[in-house]
């Protein structure tokens, strides 16, 4: 019997099994898209963690003890590719004579680095001019001397007679903090910054330099090993691949025995990662779920449409002697029917749509989709099925309201939504707590309560808005349509006002439809629009030409780069350190009334006030400095406070104090470091150090062909400086979520949302498509011309679409406000705004239109057409 | 004298083509006067409810012709000419038994509030006032033909066309319903014609019409 009713359903019903596939398919694919998702970025969170580290290990070899033991060790160490000692020598200071002028600096580190470490550790050197082969400087140190390739540097050392290097190249030192770390001391007793001061020297020659004081003085010479691990073997989830890599970092500690403290770089960058990995997940569980949920909604509804005929078919099957058991083993068949048609369905379509498969997420969301096969068609069928046995019928027309309604659930989610938003606000958001250095993370799953609950009361509100309206206001509505309607507007918002319980039900399918969609749309654009000026904050502009130490650029030469092709404006940007107190801190010199032509400040670089208002306040004197927040904090400044800082004068080279006083609070610039930093103003610096050197010009090309600008502009500059563009930045930005490629995420998830919007609108004219059949025929038998039963037709779909769109768009700005808010650790720097994606939300209507229209189309047209069939029929 | 409203000469329908064609209806030819009270009786599936609605011109047929000497077109879409009772349960299920019986009027441009107090005074004549608030679902099947039946009266037609109305009822019932539209077929001065297969409704009525295999016999 289950077979031949089940070849009967296939044959004679199989829009009813595909309709409910399709929708599981769609909660299937996303979940299995997501999942993949997940799964492959944090894998790119690793390897991308990974792949930054210059040096993986740094093994401190302990006083007293023999670098050659503790080298064999790490050698020895799994997993360990390469290993090589590096010298550390501290050194009272440098001296050079250059363009008929002396000049010394402050303490110095001396570095002796084997022959081939730039190959073995790319990512710590990069030389700036001249040759890696012989004694190179660091950038800073050649400015600090004025020495070029080819110069000589007295090295002073302890006790000892200087002795003097030939400089071969000017090096920049990526990674200086870590490659200057206290290994093994806690954060907290880290170096403020790196030394200023560096220069490195071959193997042998500090060798030979040094061997006598480390002797003497083992506390002034000491040596690491560098070494470097097998990336390829970590897990691919951030959290363990730190557990592991801390592991093996501690094991090699141990097989020291005590010689050798390891200080954990690729342990350091891996724990940072476990962050953006945590949130990726919150990502995952927060663009994602709502789908789903949504997915599952529109199946019920499906399931809801069919019913009546299954309940029909049930009555007829008792009636002929089947028993409750035989009847639920028919719906159990329908349910594994359904529910395996529409798993493979939607691990097909992930697959399909590019997601990279993951077998566990591809058979989790396949489970899942028999669960919801369960929920959506067993659960109600069974119900009927109590109801066919106890011989009652389904009421068509539902004069009741929802009990929740009467209770005001959805104020009240809405109140406890926004209640959650208040109290994770007062925490600043902070949902992810990684905790340096512990192996566990904190996620505060709680504060999406926020969201999760708005959605859903927004939902609910929409139901409440149009039963409001269909009930107390349809006067209104029979007024709004009678331009429309004519005489029948009255009798066509009475249908609905009888039906208001299946027509708000639409409603909120396409309300909370379009809501996820707006608000997943609206977070990814401006979560790219963030991506973006995170990558003009690193860079600077569209594109940046950094000038050579000591290239003394004016400038002046800022008008040439403006005649390049392409370029729409370009503005100097003075690059300076001054020390705040003991702490060297770099400066940056603007013309605030244009520097804004050439790249773009957001409110959010500032605290306490716009970027206009920031800016206005530098031009308001000439002695205004802009300071960061630990500053201001560190000293207790307050506005219109006097401010010393030291800079160095361009003739004499010794550092002056210059008055300055404080303006405002300034957290990011372009260009600038993510620590501390000044903002002045450009003449007044220029005339307190006699000169007005850029360090960098910012190009702005208008955000078109920035590669091509770029090159013309390489072209012209020669080896005075250095290009860079925004497209280079992209790469590089930040370690947190926006070095993520999310596109895979974005598209996957608007595709989604686009479609279960288009589903859910189109949906409405299937679940009332009996009811409305009917009214049509009628309609039609009774003399209504095309045009009148058009409308007549249209007016449900019309009104469903009407609060729908309206709620939706409303909810899902609102929801995409929530999400920025409460997702702020995932935005770097924090938007001063919603991006609205404007394209992408008209397309998303319109295809919501079209799909509402349609259905309506065939239903109204078919029902029109075949009247008399129907009215024999019901 | 009687004035001829429905003139069938050698109407046909059949429905599909070629193999899987259906003749429904062949060679009817008979005349409805504006007095005529008809009974049309024939088994399930002889063609009763397809003449009807060819009458109605509601369809149109493959043969033959059918013309309305009384009108220059045909009665659909002019309930004033003619109202049908269709077959089973024909009302908008989420209107009042008021509302289903004023639609037809507000098709033809009338006011809500005109066409309201017209249908209730053709509820009244039915005596079935008491019902005009209730919806489809709380009415009986009798109840609910009744009102189907007020629906037509309501728009005064020249000519009512009634497809199976006891089909679906008990006896009782089904004599109610009749006793309505014989009773507002003289009210309007209409003619009346009545598909059925029940020979005790048929024997009321003055004329009938057999159908046989879509033939149509005894018609004149």
């Amino acid at each position: 019997m289950t077979w031949i009713w089940l070849a009967g359903l296939v044959r004679k019903s199989p829009g009813r099994l595909l309709a409910a596939a399709a929708g599981i398919a769609i909660a299937v694919a996303l979940m299995a898209g997501l999942g993949s998702f997940l799964v492959t970025s944090q894998a790119t969170m690793t390897q991308r963690a990974a792949a930054q580290v210059a040096v993986d290990w740094q093994v401190q070899v302990s006083a007293h003890r023999d670098p050659a033991t503790v080298l064999k060790a790490v050698l020895g160490s799994p997993g360990t590719v390469s290993a090589v000692p590096v010298g550390f020598a501290d050194s009272p200071g440098l001296r050079a004579t250059a363009g008929g002028t002396t000049q010394d600096t402050g303490a110095a580190k001396v570095l002796g680095v084997p022959t081939g470490y730039a190959k073995t550790f790319p990512l710590a050197i990069r030389l700036l001019t001249g040759s890696a082969n012989g004694a190179v400087v660091a950038q800073q140190t050649a400015a600090n001397l004025h020495v070029t390739p080819g110069d000589t540097v007295r090295v002073l050392r302890a006790g000892l007679s200087p002795y003097s290097v030939r400089i071969a190249g000017v090096v920049e030192l990526p990674q200086s903090d870590s490659l200057f770390q206290r290994v093994g001391a806690p954060p907290q007793s880290q170096p403020v910054a790196p030394p200023d001061n560096v220069i490195m020297l071959p193997a042998a020659e500090f060798r030979t330099e040094y061997a006598a004081l480390a002797k003497t003085r083992p506390d002034l010479v000491t040596t690491q090993i560098h070494a470097s691990v097998d990336q390829g073997a970590l897990p691919s989830d951030p959290s363990s691949a730190f557990t592991s890599v801390t592991g093996a970092a501690n094991n090699l500690a141990v097989r020291t025995s005590g010689a050798g403290v390891v200080g954990n770089n690729l342990g350091a960058s891996l724990d940072a990662a476990r962050e953006d990995a945590s949130y990726a997940r919150i990502l995952f569980l927060f663009l994602g779920a709502p789908g789903a949920l949504l997915a599952v909604a529109l199946t019920a509804a499906i399931t809801q449409a069919v019913a009546a005929r299954r309940r029909k078919e049930q009555a007829l099957l008792r009636a002929r002697g089947s028993t409750p058991t035989q009847l639920m083993r028919l719906v159990l068949v329908e349910v594994a029917v359904v529910g395996v048609l529409g798993g493979l369905i939607g691990v097909g379509v992930a697959a399909g749509v590019g997601a990279a498969s993951s077998w566990p997420w591809d058979l989790a969301a396949g489970l899942t989709g028999l669960l919801i096969a369960g929920l959506v068609v067993a659960i109600p069928a069974a119900r009927d099925l109590r109801v066919v046995a106890a011989g009652e019928s389904a009421r068509t027309v539902q004069r009741t309201r929802p009990v929740w309604l009467r209770f005001g659930l959805d104020v009240i989610l809405i109140g406890l939504g926004l209640a959650v938003f208040w109290a994770s606000g007062r925490n600043k958001y902070a949902l992810v707590l990684a905790p340096e250095g512990v192996p566990t993370i904190s996620v505060s799953y709680w504060a999406f309560l926020a969201p999760a609950l708005a959605w859903l009361g927004g939902g609910l509100l929409c139901w409440r808005i149009a039963d409001t309206l269909l009930w107390r206001g349809r006067r209104i509505v029979a007024l709004a349509g009678r331009p429309v309607l004519g005489s029948l507007s009255t009798s066509v918002s009475s249908m609905l006002m009888r039906q208001r319980r299946l027509v708000s039900r639409s409603a909120v399918l396409v309300a909370l439809a379009l809501a996820f969609a707006v608000s997943t749309a609206t977070f990814n654009s401006t979560y790219r629009a963030q991506a973006e000026v995170d990558a003009q904050l690193t860079n600077g502009a569209d594109v940046t030409v950094t000038e050579s130490p000591g290239a003394n650029a004016s400038p002046a030469e800022g008008a040439q780069l403006g005649q390049v092709s392409g370029v729409t404006a370009v503005e100097p940007l003075q690059h300076r350190f001054a020390y705040v107190g003991n702490d060297l801190q770099d400066l940056y010199g603007i013309n605030p009334g244009t520097i804004s032509r050439a790249t773009t400040l957001q409110d959010a670089y500032f605290q306490g006030a716009t970027a206009a208002e920031s800016l206005a306040q530098l031009t308001s004197r000439p002695d205004a400095v802009l300071v960061s927040a630990e500053t201001v904090n560190d000293f207790q400044l307050s506005p219109g406070d006097l401010i010393k800082l030291r800079l160095q004068d361009a003739q004499t080279h010794t550092y002056r104090t210059v008055p300055f006083h404080y303006v405002g609070i300034v957290n990011e610039f372009p260009t600038a470091p993510k620590d501390s930093f000044l903002v002045a103003n450009a003449d007044y610096v220029a005339q307190h150090t006699g000169s007005s050197a850029v360090g960098t010009f910012l190009v702005s090309t208008g955000g078109s062909n920035v590669s091509g600008v770029a090159d013309r502009i390489r072209s012209l500059v020669g080896t005075t400086g250095s290009v860079g563009t925004i497209d280079d930045a992209r790469g590089l930005v930040g370690s947190s979520l926006t070095s993520v490629d999310l596109s895979k995420l974005t598209r996957l998830e608007l595709a989604f949302a686009l479609l279960i919007a288009a589903a859910a609108g189109g949906l409405v004219i299937g679940l009332g498509l009996a009811e409305r059949r009917q009214a049509i025929a009628v309609a039609t038998a009774l003399g209504a011309t095309k045009r009148q039963v058009r409308r007549f037709g249209s007016a449900e779909p019309a009104f469903v679409l009407l609060v729908g769109t309206a709620c939706g768009l409303v909810t899902g700005w609102g929801l995409s406000y929530l999400l920025v808010k409460v997702l702020t650790g995932v935005f770097d720097p924090p938007p001063a705004g919603l991006t609205a994606p404007w394209g992408y939300l008209a397309a998303l209507v319109a295809c919501t239109v079209a799909a509402v229209g349609l259905a309506s189309v065939v239903v109204i047209e078919r029902a029109r057409r075949s009247a008399r069939t129907l009215l024999r029929a019901i | 004298m009687n004035k001829p409203l429905v003139v069938c000469e050698a109407a046909g329908r059949t429905f599909g083509h070629g193999r899987v064609a259906v003749v429904a209806v062949h060679d009817a030819t008979g005349t409805v006067d504006d007095d005529s009270r008809i009974a049309l009786v024939g088994p399930s599936g002889s063609g009763k409810s397809t003449l009807l609605h060819l009458m109605a011109g509601l369809d149109t047929p493959t043969s033959g012709s059918i013309s309305w000497p009384a009108w220059e077109s045909g009665p659909f879409r002019d309930p004033s000419r003619a109202g049908v009772v269709f077959q089973g349960l024909s009302l908008i299920p989420s209107l009042t038994a008021a509302e289903n019986v004023a639609f037809p009027l507000l098709l033809q441009g009338l006011s809500h509030e005109q066409a309201v107090a017209r249908a209730i005074e053709s509820l009244d004549l039915l005596g079935i006032a008491a019902l005009a608030e209730k919806v489809p679902e709380e009415l009986s099947g009798g109840q609910a033909q009744r009102v189907a039946v007020a629906r037509v009266v309501t728009s005064r037609p020249q000519l009512i066309f009634v497809d199976e109305p006891t089909g679906q009822l008990d006896r009782a019932s089904g004599g109610r319903v009749v006793d309505v539209l014989l009773e507002a077929a003289d009210h309007l001065h209409a003619g009346l014609v009545l598909s059925t297969h029940d020979a005790t409704v048929a024997g009321r009525l003055d004329v009938v019409w057999r159908m046989h295999d879509g033939e149509l016999v005894g018609a004149a």
